[in-house]
């Protein structure tokens, strides 16, 4: 059975990159939030850029922060 | 924060608090049979306790990457024993022909170029074997970035689409790899037989494949470059390439 996590996964735009290695992304509520990549993404070398569309495990700790999990196709 | 960790498979543990996943942490082998390690967990005492449940339970040497701008994720890594092993630099490759200055570019006498999609994968595969045990037998091709997929008999899979070829006599003498992402093409690897490097056949690949990226209207390219290759830094800040992050590669021995 699947256990429940800390997060809580949502959808969102990339609408900006920043320098240490976080991305300012806009979830579908409108919602704004922080994000770093997670590790399975950064040893996959998979490039985030402005207006992917991403997956974000946002922190139920701090619903400021999230964490990339995927990058869709546009 | 206290949790508990469980190995759920052979790649994949869990760290549980009040019953909920609170931090994963996965193992994956690359085609040259090493191992990386990453760990995502919003708590430093979560992520310690995977990576000590982790590397418990995994042969030594293990990898992972990080980047260099985050210092929170790097620190965690060095507390638990990893240092770096090298970096490359992250570049954005501009494509437009008046700023690269390659619009005038040529390749050398005999010397001609196939676009991506032309080469054939016999003699492709030939040149691949070859260029890896050239570097095998210099700094070592596991510097390479790990894009190429293996098939489950282990061959390397060899997409003829994500590459241009250089041609001299009939031979294939020299390559480039491009993901072709739709925004921002990725150059995997530029790579030319060491008997036939200094030629400006490298530089003639590079002109090929951000011309057609220009003339399909995408405005850069993104290149990986580890710090200790000085030709393909050169090659690449020539063309006026722009580093804009780096990765760090970390090894526990």
């Amino acid at each position: 059975m699947n256990k429940a996590t800390d997060g809580i996964q949502l959808e969102g735009t990339v609408i900006e990159c920043l320098r240490n290695a976080t991305f300012r992304v806009e979830l579908q509520n409108g919602h704004k939030v922080l994000a770093h990549i997670s590790g399975k993404i950064r040893k996959n070398y998979i490039k985030i850029l402005p207006f992917d569309r991403v997956l974000v495990e946002v922190s139920t700790y701090d619903l400021s922060r999230g964490r990339i999990l995927f990058r869709y196709r546009n | 924060m206290d949790s508990a960790v469980t190995q759920i498979a052979e790649r994949h543990w869990h760290a549980l608090g009040d019953d909920r996943v609170v931090g994963r942490g996965e193992v994956s082998r690359r085609p040259d049979g090493r191992r990386f390690l990453s760990i995502d967990a919003w708590h430093d005492t979560v992520f310690d306790q995977l990576a000590g449940a982790m590397l418990a339970n995994l042969p030594r040497p293990l990898y992972t990457v990080v980047d260099e701008d985050d210092l929170d994720l790097l620190s965690r890594w060095e507390r638990t024993g990893f240092g770096p092993r090298r970096r490359e630099w992250e570049y954005v490759v501009p494509t437009d022909p008046r700023i690269t200055g390659l619009d005038s570019v040529l390749p050398p006498p005999g010397v001609t170029t196939l676009a991506a999609g032309e080469a054939e994968e016999g003699p492709l595969r030939e040149l691949d074997r070859v260029i890896r045990d050239e570097v095998e037998a210099t700094f070592g091709w596991q510097n390479m970035p790990a894009e190429v997929p293996a098939r489950p008999d282990g061959a390397l899979v060899l997409d003829p689409a994500r590459y241009a070829v250089a041609v001299q006599s009939g031979a294939y003498v020299g390559l480039v790899r491009v993901v072709p992402l739709p925004r921002q093409p990725r150059i995997g690897l530029i790579a030319v037989r060491a008997d036939r490097r200094r030629r400006g056949i490298a530089r003639a690949l590079l002109a090929q494949v951000l011309g057609s990226a220009h003339r399909r209207g995408i405005a850069t390219a993104s290149a990986d470059v580890n710090q200790s290759n000085e030709a393909a830094i050169n090659l690449f800040e020539g063309v006026g390439a722009r580093r804009t992050s780096s990765n760090l590669e970390l090894v526990l021995r």
